[in-house]
């Protein structure tokens, strides 16, 4: 257990002269305690009056949407240290961190679209952004709807099914999948890869996760290689083929068509198999707003909303100061790293009443689930179709839907937030 | 503070006084104007500000970059005076001035 250390004491003693400087809470991120209520954790940390210190990752934790949401938008906040930090002295923190000796996840992985900053950032969200529009989103819906019909005719006469791995895992995988040129038969791969990779990026990296991580991207980085040149010779009405289109002309290399693809994939896997696992684990917990919501369609737009504020399935993202910047009411060095705690900042009160409550009828629900600033999530048009056709195909077909185990374990770390299993019982409408 | 009005597309008006320098976007989203989803926060990266802007206005406010010209091609029915609200800055000169904003950003 990681206790408030002995800076963040000091800060607390000189600034906050008039409370008990010590805060009640221990923040393990870790531990099974946080997966199974990191809400009461994050509520104990936004009751201090400053950022959070926590000294195994070096980074200033913020809980508070207006920190969280200021340094998301403050252009000088960057996810790279690269623009102040020596080659030297990165190798060095990459070494510490454990994100060195990979070569195909340095390569692949560690820089992307994602990573990246000023005219690299541009360019390449230049190129992506127009294949996730709204208006091109749309084309996906009658594809969803076949594939999500289909799946839930294969598990309509079972009465119990977990609904992460019998369906949920399923679903993602497959739409990224096409929308990017993928056959649907090695979407199980896929997924693989992109949760071998994902995993790597929690705080806490272990040597075996490391090697794990480095294999999955380069058996990744072999796929697309196979695929591209299947592509190259005929090109498709897809993503991918486009992509080729766009490094032809010379606007992003083939280093980067590879990590912008794998980029695409892995952000599309897993954090939407979490938000409809915890969706329907939400639904399920508040029986109100579940009928609310078959009783009134109308309300699936703004009930998406709520399953990514209620449990926002990356809770945690990182950026680094490039200059002294004030930050929560104090003033912060160059260099400094903070943790963006959106799933803390969708609890924040001040910006949401009852804010543990999930209400499927929020509006305004302004939350940061798919981050703020020029880091928008590109996917969320899609992201946000596929959980709006899922719960209206759910709700028309099936009915009586209720948990099997009460008892739902949810996943350990930081990075990620969503239920390991949610055991349910269904009968056909 | 400067007074601004909000023209909805189903004819409705919000009427809201904003301080110089914030943008158009933090004006609607203040005075609760849904239609104005800015859900980047005002990064230029989402493009759900989208609103247009009276002709002789369009003319006067500082020109479009070129990331949002970029982002404006993908708004739903851009017109000629299209702005992201993001990225216009409220200025004295804008008093009564009056944003039309479309009904759906998505």
């Amino acid at each position: 257990m990681i206790e408030l250390n002995v800076l963040s004491r000091f800060y607390m003693r000189e600034e906050v002269m008039f409370t008990d400087p010590a805060p009640n809470f221990n923040f393990d991120p870790h531990s099974a305690e946080f997966a199974a209520d990191p809400y009461t954790t994050y509520a104990a940390m936004r009751a201090i009056d400053m950022p959070y210190y926590w000294e195994e990752a070096d980074t200033w934790m913020l809980t508070k949407m207006a920190d969280v949401e200021a340094v998301a938008l403050n252009k000088n906040m960057l996810r790279n240290n690269e623009a102040f930090v020596s080659e030297i002295d990165r190798k060095e923190q990459q070494r510490a961190i454990n994100f060195h000796d990979m070569p195909y996840h340095e390569r692949y992985v560690q820089v992307n679209l994602l990573e990246s900053e000023g005219e690299t950032h541009s360019r390449l969200r230049k190129v992506v952004f127009r294949e996730f529009t709204p208006a091109m989103i749309s084309r996906q819906r009658e594809a969803i709807q076949t594939f999500v019909d289909g799946l839930l005719e294969e598990l309509s006469d079972q009465n119990e099914i977990d609904f992460v791995s019998d369906f949920a895992a399923h679903v993602p995988g497959h739409i990224i999948g096409r929308v990017l040129g993928v056959p649907d038969e090695d979407a199980p791969k896929l997924r693989h890869w992109s949760e071998e990779v994902v995993r790597f990026f929690d705080p806490g990296r272990e040597d075996a996760d490391k090697a794990r991580a480095e294999f999955a991207t380069k058996e990744f980085y072999e796929y697309l290689l196979d695929l591209l040149a299947t592509r190259e010779a005929a090109l498709q009405d897809d993503l991918l083929s486009r992509l080729i289109g766009h490094r032809d002309a010379g606007q992003l290399s083939q280093d980067e068509l590879i990590s912008t693809a794998m980029l695409i994939l892995m952000a599309g896997h897993g954090s939407t198999i979490d938000v409809l696992g915890s969706g329907m684990h939400a639904l399920l917990r508040f029986p109100d707003q579940n009928q609310r919501l078959r009783d009134d369609a109308a309300l699936m737009k703004t009930a998406v909303q709520e399953m990514f504020r209620f449990e926002s399935p990356l809770p945690y993202f990182h950026r680094f100061a490039t200059e002294e910047t004030e930050v929560g009411g104090r003033k912060f060095p160059a260099g400094t790293r903070f943790g963006l705690l959106y799933g803390a900042a969708n609890h924040d009160p001040v910006r949401f009443d009852n804010p543990d409550k999930f209400d499927v009828g929020r509006s305004p629900n302004r939350h940061l689930a798919f981050g703020g600033g020029g880091h928008f999530c590109l996917g969320n048009h899609l992201a946000r179709l596929d959980m709006d056709v899922i719960f209206s195909s759910i709700n028309a077909r099936f009915s009586g839907i209720e948990l099997a185990d009460t008892k739902v374990e949810y996943k350990r770390g930081l990075s990620v937030r969503g239920p390991k299993a949610l055991r349910m019982g269904w009968k056909r409408a | 503070m400067v007074k601004l009005t909000f023209l909805k597309a189903d004819g409705s008006q919000v009427e809201t006084d904003v301080a110089p320098g914030n943008s158009l976007m933090q004006a609607a989203v203040n005075a609760g104007v849904d239609a104005i989803a800015a859900e980047c926060g005002g990064a230029c990266a989402c493009g759900t500000c989208h609103c247009v802007l009276p002709q002789d206005w369009f003319e006067r406010v500082a020109a479009p970059a070129s990331d949002e010209i970029d982002m404006l091609e993908f708004v739903i029915e851009p017109q000629p005076t299209s702005r992201l609200s993001c990225q216009v800055v409220v200025t004295e000169e804008m008093q009564d001035m009056v944003i039309s904003v479309p009904d759906t950003q998505v």
